[in-house]
């Protein structure tokens, strides 16, 4: 028999029994075992034709093959190593024993070096050096083999040592962002990506470097196991070294439940399952990974720990750039969830880690953490604080492991390690939504002055919208919806983000807003797929967003979905078009308020919806209704609606209707009432006099004269948040304003002025006019330096001048205010010499507020 | 042999590529592009800021074919690319001297 022939039937055998008992372990070294067999007896061969050989020469297998780890198909890495100049004479031998390897079908990778060759780590050749950790003696001379082992265990692991680990953390870094430092692929590379084999390699690096065991427990273990005996099937399955496990041999792995040693059933199991076993092992071997770059001060991201200062009751600390729970004699920090949450916020405000301790600590602290965890609007503000933070994908992804980002929402439990089989996404859902929420963060850093305008716009676009924290928890959500079965998972995400909206008992406008934004992510994507520049496919996206601060909320969030599903998914040509679709949408936003009314008659299902409330007031429901731009319609929830309807009927007792609603970050005051004369101007005055600064207004009129204007403030002084009985008394004022008891000169008199710091950025004030947007009335646009009392002054010069405002659209974008009103005088639209006169009436006021 | 090159609107990639495949055609390279033919630029406004529009999205498909097939193939095209409107495309045809198959170097329209 040949040695060909001979290997192929061992090789056989060591098939059919990793067929039979699936041991990967076994497998790899009994292929090491007999590779060490053929290469001894082909070096004695050697030596028996040319006894010189026997001294100063030895055989030594390294890398996969040193650590006795010979997958089936993997290359074989030896050394020749000579003691002194002794490879010039082995020359001969050593092809000759490479060839007949060769010969057998096996890939060999000879190398021959000089022991002196040996004892220095070569950066430019760290391959090598690296491959000379995991060394064993095959055949030769054993005293040289002890010089080698010396060399490389008393010169370069310690001379080197420093090098080493350096070479190490950097080749791991450099692999890791290969596959987007991420161990959740849909089709991984079981050896190179994160939490792989290699991953494995590098921890028995580490521990060999510090000299400790090259295990590291039971966890480990069975993680090797599993991969091991994955790697091999892939290898019989591919005939060759290719690693990537596909769909198929997903699927195939499944079937015969590859890995699953004991465990392994007839007929396999769900491929989905098997996965799930897959990523845990990965992450068991990233864990570990982790606690190896810890214990050798190798930092996987740069941190920017000066951006957190600790109280010293904070219950954890910064050391050594790890943060590190305390040990308290009496209730455990690991098990109260304000402490641990707000150590996330630090995490993702930093990018520090947790210290392996703390992490085991909060591990085995679920359960009390669980009975401890309040919900409500102190969960969503620590939940907020997580989300916003710079590198909230870290801490995220650090709670998904531990458990506690399911403890906070169970609905993430369904997407945990999923794996949804197409053609374009590349990483699990769960895994996908942390990457969605990466690309956000992304959007803060410094666009460079060379970057195109959509990137530009899109990075502004983020820093200013009001609440980034109601994105961050949409994107949070938005595929929780794929864990269930249907086919429309953004519906079903939706309606199980409103339990989490009712857990954290989020203010409704942003509760509704979230919900919107959930149902919606994919409208813009669909959008993007048609003539992006046909006036139907716009008019319809809009009618579909309906307001400025959803449409930058879902640009944005489109922007990052695309992106997240695999890092070639956003061209250049992709990111214009959606930019151009936003502002193609947000100029049709503006521009067809006043055209589109409701009219009964229709079956519009938000009609049904009001009218379902109001079961005993059809008609008068309906009277209300008629007339009013459908925005309104849109953007309200059904029962603010019934609200607004309810007040109406008040009108006897009170004909000024307001309703207020105080909130943490943003307040909202809406005024039911007949109209008039100045009532914009008035509640706008208002709120000027009393410090509040407005970001969003809207003032709408039905066919029957009865308007509701509602406006969305920000505190400045915190007058309302500090004094809760000054909010009684701002409604009187706000009322008595508008209803002429008292005059806006003598309300202003008491007027506060904020200290207004120098704007980050300057805004030219912009007026412009549009005759063709509406059939009665002319379109204003007013662009200017957002600062307080701007709409003021802008509304009491419209009623000084006697206009109507018709309908008012008021939004801020950072430091930018663009307010759009529709205008009619004496109810007609404005003649050019009135718009001449209003222009320049307006520019006058708005410099005098700035002044 | 042709060489069919094609500049069309991005909504209509789905549609040309679906009827290309019915046809038989089995190579599509597609690019994404921008550009402008007879309609030149416009300016949009946004928030009180102008941007030019100068050049619009669209999608450019290239595929080589047979001499019989090449007006079956534009037919097609033309058949689902067509709106009517101004900024549909265009089709630019050229013949081509030789096809080459890399992997096994085989010539001609074999190697379509």
């Amino acid at each position: 028999m040949t040695m060909r022939e001979e290997y192929e039937r061992r090789m056989g055998a060591i098939r059919r029994d990793f067929d039979t008992g699936g041991d990967g372990v076994a497998a790899v070294a009994a292929r090491s075992a007999l590779v060490d067999e053929l290469v001894g007896r082909l070096w004695a061969a050697e030596v028996e034709s040319d006894a010189a050989l026997a001294k100063g020469m030895v055989v030594v297998a390294v890398g996969g093959y040193g650590r006795a780890q010979l997958f089936p198909y993997s290359d074989i890495d030896l050394l020749f190593c000579a003691e002194k100049g002794e490879g010039e004479r082995a020359k001969d031998a050593i092809r000759r024993v490479s060839q007949s390897l060769w010969d057998c079908g096996m890939r060999v990778s000879p190398v021959a070096r000089k022991v002196v060759e040996c004892e220095r780590f070569a950066a430019d050749n760290a391959e090598f050096g690296l491959s000379l950790l995991d060394r064993r003696m095959i055949a030769g001379d054993a005293a040289v083999f002890a010089k080698l082992d010396e060399k490389v265990r008393g010169k370069m692991m310690v001379k080197d040592a420093k090098v080493l680990r350096g070479e190490i953390a950097t080749l791991t870094k450099e692999r890791h962002a290969k596959y987007g430092d991420t161990l959740f692929h849909l089709e991984p590379n079981i050896k190179d990506c994160p939490g792989g084999l290699r991953d494995a390699n590098v921890c028995g690096w580490l521990r060999m470097l510090k000299g400790t065991s090259p295990s590291d427990g039971e966890e480990f273990e069975e993680a090797m196991g599993f991969l091991a005996a994955t790697r091999c099937f892939l290898h019989y399955r591919h005939e060759r070294d290719d690693n990537a496990l596909d769909w198929r041999a997903q699927d195939a792995a499944a079937e015969l439940s590859v890995g699953l040693g004991r465990g392994r059933k007839a007929g396999g199991v769900d491929p989905a399952y098997w996965m799930r076993v897959y990523f845990r092992h990965a992450r068991a071997v990233e864990r570990s990974l982790l606690r190896e770059f810890e214990s050798n001060d190798i930092v996987l991201a740069p941190l920017e720990l000066r951006r957190v200062k600790l109280a010293a009751t904070a219950g954890f600390r910064i050391k050594d750039g790890r943060l590190v729970l305390d040990v308290a004699a009496g209730t455990d920090p690991a098990a109260e969830p304000e402490i641990v949450l707000a150590m996330f916020a630090a995490m993702a405000k930093t990018g520090a880690r947790l210290d392996a301790e703390s992490e085991e600590r909060i591990g085995a602290s679920i359960p009390r953490l669980s009975a401890n965890l309040e919900e409500g609007p102190g969960l969503w503000r620590r939940l907020s604080a997580i989300l916003t933070g710079e590198r909230a994908g870290v801490a995220l992804r650090a709670m998904h492991a531990l458990g506690l980002l399911e403890l906070i929402l169970p609905e993430f439990h369904g997407i945990d390690a999923l794996v949804i089989r197409d053609a374009y996404h590349r990483y699990t859902v769960d895994e996908h939504t942390f990457v969605v929420i990466d690309t956000l963060h992304g959007l803060e850093a410094d666009p460079g002055k060379d970057a195109p305008d959509w990137r530009v716009k899109f990075g502004s676009m983020l820093r200013e919208l009001q609440n980034p924290g109601l994105l961050y928890l949409a994107a949070l959500l938005h595929d929780t919806g794929k864990g269930r079965a249907g086919d429309h998972h953004a519906v079903e995400s939706a309606r199980m983000a409103k339990g989490v909206l009712a857990r954290l008992e989020m203010d409704a406008y942003d509760a509704a807003l979230v919900l919107r934004l959930i149902e919606a992510h994919l409208e813009m994507s669909a959008a993007l797929r048609r003539d992006i520049f046909d006036a139907d496919t716009v008019r319809g996206f809009a009618g579909r967003v309906q307001t400025h601060e959803l449409l930058r909320m879902l640009t944005l969030f489109t922007y990052a979905d695309i992106q997240a599903v695999h890092p070639d998914a956003l061209t250049p040509w992709k990111a214009e078009n959606l930019w151009r679709l936003s502002m193609n949408a947000a100029n049709q936003l503006d521009r067809n308020v006043d055209e589109e009314r409701v009219h009964m008659g229709g079956k519009d299902e938000r009609i049904v919806r009001v009218l379902a409330l109001l079961p005993g007031a059809q008609k008068e429901a309906e009277r209300f209704l008629e007339g009013f731009p459908e925005r309104y319609l849109k953007t309200r929830p059904p029962e603010a609606i019934r609200q607004h309807f309810e007040m109406t009927t008040k009108f006897d007792e009170e004909p000024f209707q307001i309703v207020f609603q105080h909130g943490a970050s943003m307040s909202e005051i809406t005024l039911v009432t007949r109209d008039r004369p100045r009532l914009f101007a008035g509640m706008a005055a208002a709120l000027a006099a009393w410090g509040m600064n407005v970001v969003t207004a809207d003032a709408y009129a039905n066919a029957a004269g009865v308007v509701v204007d509602s406006f969305r403030f920000t505190d400045t002084f915190r007058t309302l948040e500090l004094n809760v009985s000054e909010r009684e008394r701002f409604v009187a004022s706000v009322r008595d304003l508008v209803a002429g008891k008292t005059s806006v000169e003598k309300m202003l008199s008491g007027r506060r002025r904020a200290k207004r710091k120098a704007p980050r950025v300057t805004v030219t004030t912009k007026i412009d006019f549009d005759e063709t947007a509406s059939s009665h009335s002319t379109l204003m646009q007013v662009v200017a330096q957002d600062v307080p009392g701007l709409l003021r002054a802008m509304s009491v010069t419209l009623s000084a001048l006697g206009h109507n405002v018709e309908v008012a659209l008021v939004d801020t974008e950072g430091e930018t205010a663009i307010d759009v009103f529709y205008l009619t005088h004496d109810r007609h639209q404005l003649s050019e010499a009135q718009e001449t006169e209003l222009s320049a009436a307006l520019l006058e006021a708005i410099a005098e507020n700035a002044r | 042999m042709q060489k069919i090159e094609a500049v069309i609107q991005p909504s209509k990639l789905d549609a040309v590529k679906d009827a290309l495949v019915e046809l038989g055609v089995l190579g599509i390279t597609i690019f994404e592009v921008r550009g402008h033919g007879r309609q030149k630029g416009h300016t949009e406004f946004y928030r009180g800021r102008e941007y030019a529009v100068d050049l619009l999205p669209k999608i450019k498909l290239e595929l080589v074919v047979t001499e019989e097939m090449a007006e079956k193939a534009i037919q097609a095209i033309i058949g689902a690319a067509r709106t009517g409107r101004i900024g549909d495309g265009k089709i630019f045809v050229s013949k081509i001297d030789e096809a080459i198959r890399i992997r096994n170097d085989e010539r001609g329209e074999i190697a379509l």
